[in-house]
């Protein structure tokens, strides 16, 4: 029972499909409360839709189809009776370029406050606050938190994001190639920030960057045209993986 | 033979040839205008703004009838319009299922092309008696104590009526600039509203609509550009009297319809044809200056991607 206790997302027989086409073959594996968990394979296997079921953004999928379940906290989140708000409320998701919304930097922590509710101005100026303090931002941006967020430089802009995608609080986050198109100092802050986030939050992320991913892995999972090729600690994933693909992968032979 | 770079330099010069020609039809015509309106402009100076009389007979000219009638056509058909168009553009961009998403497009494309002459004769036949035995008889009964408001003669022609048609008339440019401009709002940005558990209506008015916004400010633009110059429905259905316009339902006159009904027989004085030509100048002006204004504006926001003769003329 305890180590059930210790998952917080458990995926089961999961198949996605694009209209005709079959693309997440039966995929199972779980995800451990207060862990790194990335997600490595080459470009188009899945990775994206993938991390994409887990807060059901495929639901507008044109043609999109799924069988199997993602259970969170024991809960089948594909479950008629699940609402969809209150489940992405309950999971941030981060992208592969920073999306900051046509608002001020204010507005766009404050937004997922907003929508959901909230409507204590006071509650919402310290939350903003604290997630800009968490995300590392807040020194840089405290003076200039009315102007529009398209000011910030490319690293800058991430960093609220991921600053919005906790101010809901939420206890999983997603993350796709958070870094893939910032500057090798930006990105490291990030990889920073994860590290000292799993404290709080479960953490999934998918990347390309096996060095990233080494670095702050706790499992690691490959995934190659669509299916799951291996899921290990990231100790043994790493340096004694079971397959040989996942072998030829991280030695960039892909 | 030709070898492969002489052609393409052949094809260059081709080209500049015919857009050469063009920009000088364009330059031509505007030194035509200069030309025969400059006897107007020395003789009233700027008070040909301002004045209200327009006397052909006593070579008193002043364009304001016009002017008034102008713009309230223009801002009444935009004021009309512009709700219906964003309802419209957001609807087949956000919520209209593909397979009808299609042939709506197709149908106000259409609507675009129809001439406006038959806008004007449709206006005459449907709008004008609506106005006469519906909307004019229920205004006189409750509104008649608020001037803008006042039925002065129940006959349904006038600024109403004329701005109602004008409106259905630049509805589809507003309509496909607003749609166009929600389908360049990139999708990475409506996802983060997505995953932050924002409803559709919340992503459409908080990410969308501010991303689109200058682009639809471009489609006003150019909706405006449209009926400031419209001519033809408007001489059907405004009435045609050179009178400041007190009332919605008042008749009244704009530039393009004074010069479509009159200006054969202005050339006969030269100063009536030098003033008339002088309204020509203001409503080139006013055009000009707006769809620069507006294509600009689009330009930077969903780049080559707007055509314009998509949106034909009438
Ligand atoms: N909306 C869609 N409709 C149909 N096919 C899609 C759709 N989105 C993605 N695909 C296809 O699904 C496959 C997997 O896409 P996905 O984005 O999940 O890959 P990925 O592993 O994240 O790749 P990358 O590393 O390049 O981001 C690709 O072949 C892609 O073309
Ligand atoms: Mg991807």
């Amino acid at each position: 029972m305890a180590e059930q206790n210790e998952i917080k997302v458990e995926v089961k027989n999961l198949n996605f499909y694009y209209g005709n086409y079959h693309l997440l073959k039966n995929i199972n594996l779980y995800f451990k409360r207060n862990s790194v968990c990335t997600l490595l394979g080459p470009s188009g296997c899945g990775k994206s839709t993938f991390l994409r079921t887990l807060n059901r953004m495929n639901d507008y999928t044109e043609g999109a189809k799924l069988t199997g379940e993602v259970l969170i906290d024991g809960k089948n989140i594909y479950d008629k009776s699940v609402d969809v708000v209150e489940l992405r409320r309950n999971i941030g998701m981060v992208f592969q370029s920073p999306n900051p919304f046509p608002k001020s930097i204010f507005d766009n922590i404050a937004f997922g406050l907003k929508i959901h509710g909230i409507k204590n101005r006071e509650f919402i100026v310290e939350r903003v606050e604290k997630c800009l303090k968490y995300a590392g931002l807040y020194d840089e941006v405290k003076d200039k938190l009315h102007k529009s967020a398209f000011s910030l430089s490319g690293g800058q802009q991430q960093r609220l994001c991921i600053a919005r995608a906790i101010a809901t609080n939420p206890s999983i986050l997603l993350m796709d190639e958070p870094t893939a198109y910032l500057d090798p100092a930006s990105a490291s802050i990030i990889l920073d920030l994860i590290t000292t986030f799993k404290k709080y939050y479960t953490i999934i992320i998918v990347s390309h960057n096996i060095q990233q991913a080494g670095r702050i892995s706790d499992y690691s999972g490959f995934f190659l045209d669509g299916e799951l090729i291996e899921f290990d600690e990231a100790g043994n994933f790493f340096t004694r993986p079971k397959d040989k693909r996942t072998e030829n992968f991280i030695t960039s032979r892909y | 033979m030709f070898n492969l770079k002489y052609k393409d330099d052949l094809y260059k010069i081709i080209l500049s040839v015919f857009v050469l020609s063009v920009i000088s039809v364009f330059l031509i015509a505007v030194t035509v205008i200069l030309f025969y309106s400059y006897p107007a402009i020395i003789r009233y100076g700027f008070p040909f703004l301002w004045v209200k009389e327009w006397n052909p007979p006593k070579e008193v000219f002043g364009a304001l009838t016009f002017l008034a009638g102008t713009f309230m056509v223009t801002f009444l058909a935009l004021l009309f319009a512009i709700p219906f168009s964003f309802g419209i553009g957001i609807f087949l961009q956000e919520y209209c299922p593909l397979f009808l998403r299609g042939i709506f497009t197709v149908i106000i494309e259409m609507l675009a092309g129809i001439p406006s002459v038959v806008f004007g004769v449709w206006g005459v036949l449907t709008i004008v008696p609506w106005l006469r035995e519906s909307v004019e008889p229920f205004f006189d009964r409750h509104f008649s104590s608020i001037p803008f408001l006042k039925v002065e003669e129940n006959i349904g022609y006038g600024i109403l009526a004329a701005s109602i048609v004008v409106a259905f008339m630049i509805l589809p440019i507003i309509s496909s600039i607003t749609k166009d401009s929600l389908a360049s709002v990139p999708k990475i940005a409506k996802d983060g509203a997505l995953a932050m558990g924002a409803t559709k209506l919340d992503v459409i008015k908080d990410v969308s609509l501010p991303y689109a916004l200058n682009g639809i400010y471009g489609g006003i633009i150019l909706g405006f550009g449209r009926a400031v110059g419209e001519t033809i429905a408007v001489v059907l259905l405004i009435g045609n009297q050179a009178i400041v316009p007190k009332s919605l339902f008042s008749v009244g006159y704009t530039i393009s319809a004074v010069l479509a009904n009159t200006f054969t027989f202005a050339v006969i004085s030269p100063i009536y044809a030098s003033a008339e030509v002088e309204l020509a100048l203001i409503l080139l002006a006013v055009s000009l200056i707006i769809n620069i204004v507006g294509r600009n504006i689009l330009n930077k926001v969903i780049g080559g991607r707007f055509n314009r003769s998509q949106f034909g003329g009438g």
